[in-house]
């Protein structure tokens, strides 16, 4: 294919051992900025039930938190109360002469206005830089109130966002007691953050969970995505531990397994229907229950039987072009991509960020060795100074490379103007949820339907104009 | 800031411990990236680490900047930069920036390069002359205080900065002060009321400080006869600068902002007297209120059907103030908690005084947080809030029964911009109270099924 805007063209491999030796890591500094390590750590807290995520910082850290996850997200589509976002208001006096007086009050007074069960102290940028002793203020302070407190270095500047997931499960360990007992047929699903996340919702985990009631597979605790301290506690009790997700459950699976022997279940995302056997099986026959997965996977195939015929016959031939634009995550683009070859198609994903396969290094190389291996382009406005929002020059390059394809199928979201069907895999569509299980296939049908079906229908001037303005090349 | 301090108006003040607060305010940082992203034709590169860029997107959404015109760039500052200054980056950062077709780059130092010392002031300095646009240092670390410190921060660097000496005032002008210090979250429509109106006074705005403001206005500033800050909560020191630097006179001065009949009468005639516009003020004012009469004849709002209903007010001190005698007056509640985010002296003033001209000693908490807020809505048990989503949530259990969300709110969206301020704000604020009244009414369950 010959085209100026691409910037590579090869395999998962390929563009791999090209950001493994720093040739395909973006140098603009100014472009792509997710989250800091601070963000990712307290997303991860936030998701234990009655705890107090104590910023050791100024009022600026919670904001996200505070005004979007815990208000928007939380309480109003999750049905979780309120719950605090404490802060220690950390001002120019306290960056002179320390913080660590006011935090071990603060502490004192979380435990007396919020009747927690944990306090998580994270510190942030301003009290790492100052050096203020957040671990031993923890230990003091645990003496003076009636529950855990634990401290977590999270400076925004201390690592990637995915470091301060890594670092709040890690810290997440400190709370699992030694087994009493074991919980027979009993698992915890792991990795999950305060939920929904744009990697993880409501509707996925629900059919993961209907999935694994049908087995009569047991969840403790779905850590750490509305679990209970208890829970935690009683974590090491379980005979398993699983992800819906490999990416995300992998660094706490891997430590449960390295420090206490729990098996951890390593399977990629259960999109179509391969990857959703091998999610149910990959549980379920550690736990010597395969022969109940193995009926409850006949009977749930016999279900989708009109939708995988339909999804076989439809995509056969054609050459899937996978972009997750929306949330630049690469695992849902190779997971989508497995899943498009299993119905007969050609998969190419588009523009997946090497920043983002950096950080998910162990999770791409366990999906290359279960043989995921697509084809992959990645175009100039990638790397485009500035933040990623839609960009005019991606897709520009998007609708060039599509027109080089006889027949094309998008994989992404209808943000996207490509001159072929669009499959409106967008996550903000509650219609279509979940996309995981069976009841996905069930939706991924009905999503390449529409798009197959209304592929002459206009688009919309309007959307095209408010996404990309209405200038021409 | 001072934050804290509980009273009854008539009563004693009782310190509250504040180590440990889940604050409604943002840091400074955020306040000096809305200010700055008010500047049309420039982009703002935060010298931060990934995170903050979060506080400059609620900015930019805040400011409804439009992400084909208005670029965002950040340092993205680790460990690195942290241990050995974060300059050099900064420079080529700014080096990276330098074709971008802007007037002007404001640079936003965080927290992090603040406390290690990164000089972004020399740093600019230096850059200028490889750059065509102008380059706006704005050290506004977080912890230099909330987020209205930021905004007179960010506004006190652009009056020093970018303002030029005029010796001329050009006659009936005026320059408009943080408008964005509001927390209705379409305050840009209140800012279009004071724009409209003044035009109708044949008052020429020479500049707002900031919304979509030319450089060349801001340059212009000082030809400004006088100033009219549009918050409580800031600009105050902004229009101090414009005072002592340029003589430009303040007007509308220890009055609150026109929410409500007699609040927008009142400021309708103090602009009309200094600008020699009274006849064209209570013309404003007898339309105005015929209108907002007429209208509500005609539509019947239910919300007169609260009648001294006990009543708590939970915002900014822009729109809090004001409420209270809208709440009182044209609502006929009774304001019996009113809970403002901020505490200066000046917010204090000015609601001490609105609240004996109307003989009201309601529950009064400046500086409230959120664990606060709900300790005050425990105990004074208001049966309507005029507040955020926060208080949907935090009186859960309290027995409150309508939650009129007014500011930040997150469970409705507003595609066109509605004003507070003035006749029309009055509808809006009428428009609020009665769908919250409306689904206060709504069965929970249905008693049967429909058998089709």
């Amino acid at each position: 294919m010959k085209n100026d805007s691409i910037v590579f063209h090869g395999n998962l491999q390929q563009l791999l051992a090209k950001v493994e030796t720093g040739e395909m890591i973006p140098k603009l500094q100014a472009s792509h900025a997710p989250m800091c390590k601070f963000f990712t750590a307290y997303y991860v807290i936030s998701g234990i039930r009655h705890v107090v995520p104590l910023v050791h910082g100024p009022t600026g850290c919670p904001l996200y938190m505070s005004d979007f996850v815990r208000t928007r997200e939380c309480c109003e589509i999750r049905g979780v109360p309120l719950e605090p976002t404490a802060c220690t208001a950390l001002d120019e006096s306290h960056v002179i002469y320390g913080g660590e007086g006011k935090l071990l009050e603060a502490v004192r007074e979380a435990y007396a206005k919020y009747h927690p069960d944990l306090i998580v102290i994270l510190s942030c940028c301003c009290s790492g830089i100052i050096g203020d002793d957040v671990e031993s203020i923890a230990r003091e302070a645990e003496k003076l109130v009636g529950c855990r407190v634990l401290a977590l270095r999270s400076e925004g500047f201390g690592g990637d966002f995915r470091s301060g997931y890594e670092d709040a499960f890690r810290l997440i360990l400190d709370l699992m007691e030694p087994p009493k007992k074991t919980m027979k047929g009993t698992i915890n699903i792991l990795g999950a953050r305060w939920g929904p996340t744009p990697t993880e919702f409501n509707w996925d985990m629900d059919e993961i969970e209907r999935l694994l009631g049908k087995v009569k597979i047991k969840i403790n605790a779905i850590i750490a995505g509305g679990c209970t301290v208890e829970q935690i506690t009683h974590a090491r009790e379980v005979e398993l531990n699983a992800s819906w997700c490999y990416d995300w459950g992998q660094k706490l699976g891997d430590l449960m397994q390295e420090r206490y022997g729990i098996p951890y279940s390593r399977t990629g995302q259960p999109y179509g229907p391969e990857a959703t056997k091998e999610w149910i099986l990959g549980v379920a026959t550690p736990l010597g229950m395969e022969k109940k997965a193995l009926a409850v996977i006949e009977r749930e195939m016999r279900e989708v039987k009109p939708d995988l015929a339909y999804l076989k016959k439809a995509l056969a031939g054609k050459t899937a072009i996978i972009e997750i634009s929306e949330f630049p995550g690469p695992i849902r683009a190779l997971s989508l991509a497995r899943m498009a070859e299993e119905f007969g198609a050609h998969p190419v994903v588009i523009n997946v960020h090497p920043y983002t396969i950096k950080e998910r290094m162990p999770s791409i190389k366990f999906l290359l060795e279960t043989g995921v291996n697509p084809e992959i382009i990645l175009t100039k406005g990638l790397f485009k100074l500035g933040s990623f929002r839609s960009s005019k020059e991606t897709e520009d390059e998007l609708e060039e490379i599509v027109r080089t394809y006889d027949d094309a199928i998008f994989f992404g979201n209808a943000g996207r103007f490509p001159p072929c069907p669009v499959v409106n895999l967008t996550l903000m569509n509650p219609a279509f949820q979940p996309q995981y299980g069976f009841r996905g296939i069930k939706n991924i049908a009905a999503l390449v339907r529409q798009a197959l079906e209304n592929k002459d229908l206009p688009r919309s001037r309007l959307f095209k104009g408010m996404l990309y303005g209405t200038r021409t090349k | 800031m001072g934050q804290g301090r509980s009273k009854r108006a008539a009563g004693a003040e009782t310190p509250v411990p504040d180590k440990c607060t889940d604050p409604y305010l943002r840091c400074a940082f955020n306040g000096a990236a809305q200010t700055a992203l008010g500047v049309a034709g420039s982009a703002l590169l935060a010298h931060s680490p990934q995170g903050c860029e979060y506080l400059v997107n609620n900015a930019f959404a805040s400011q409804e900047c439009d992400y084909m015109e208005t670029m965002t760039l950040c340092t993205k500052l680790c460990v690195d930069e942290i241990v050995h200054g974060g300059e050099d980056l900064l420079a080529r950062t700014i080096r990276e920036a330098k074709d971008l077709p802007i007037s002007a780059l404001f640079v936003l130092s965080a927290c992090g390069p603040e406390i290690v010392g990164d000089d972004i002031v020399g740093v600019c300095e230096d850059m200028q002359p490889e750059v065509k646009f102008r380059l706006v240092p704005v050290p506004c670390a977080g912890f230099r205080g909330s987020q209205y410190d930021g905004i007179d921060i960010a506004l006190d660097e652009i009056l020093k900065r970018l303002t030029k000496n005029s010796k001329e005032k050009m006659p009936n002008s005026v320059c408009l002060i943080a408008p964005h210090a509001n927390a209705n979250p379409t305050w840009i429509a209140d800012l279009d009321w004071v724009k409209r109106i003044l035009s109708q006074m044949g008052v020429r705005v020479v500049a707002t400080l900031t919304h979509r403001t030319p450089l060349a206005e801001i340059e212009n500033v000082a030809s400004a006869e006088t100033s009219l800050v549009l918050s409580h909560d800031a600009g105050q020191k902004a229009a101090d600068y414009l005072s002592a630097t340029w003589g430009t006179e303040q007007v509308c001065t220890g009055i609150p902002l026109p929410i409500g009949m007699t609040n927008t009468q009142r400021w309708l005639a103090t602009l009309g007297e200094r600008f020699d516009a009274q006849k064209a003020a209570e013309s404003m004012v007898a339309e105005g209120e015929r209108m907002v009469m007429a209208t509500c004849r005609r539509k019947w709002p239910m919300a007169r059907f609260f009648y001294r209903t006990p009543a708590a007010i939970v915002a900014d001190a822009t729109v809090g103030i004001p409420l209270v005698r809208f709440v009182c007056e044209e609502m006929e509640m009774t304001p019996e908690l009113v809970a403002l985010y901020t505490s200066q002296r000046t917010v204090r003033t000015l609601l001490e005084r609105e609240l004996k001209e109307l003989g009201l000693t309601p529950r009064v908490v400046y500086g409230t947080d959120v664990y606060m807020t709900r300790k005050s809505l425990a105990e004074v048990q208001p049966r309507v809030v005029f507040g955020s989503t926060i208080e949907r949530h935090a009186s859960e259990g309290l027995g409150v029964s309508y939650i009129v969300e007014v500011v930040k709110i997150m469970r409705q969206f507003r595609m066109i911009n509605r004003e507070y301020f003035g006749y029309t704000g009055i509808l809006n604020l009428f428009e609020c109270v009665q769908n919250e009244w409306t689904m206060g009414w709504r069965s929970k369950e249905r008693s049967y099924e429909a058998k089709w």
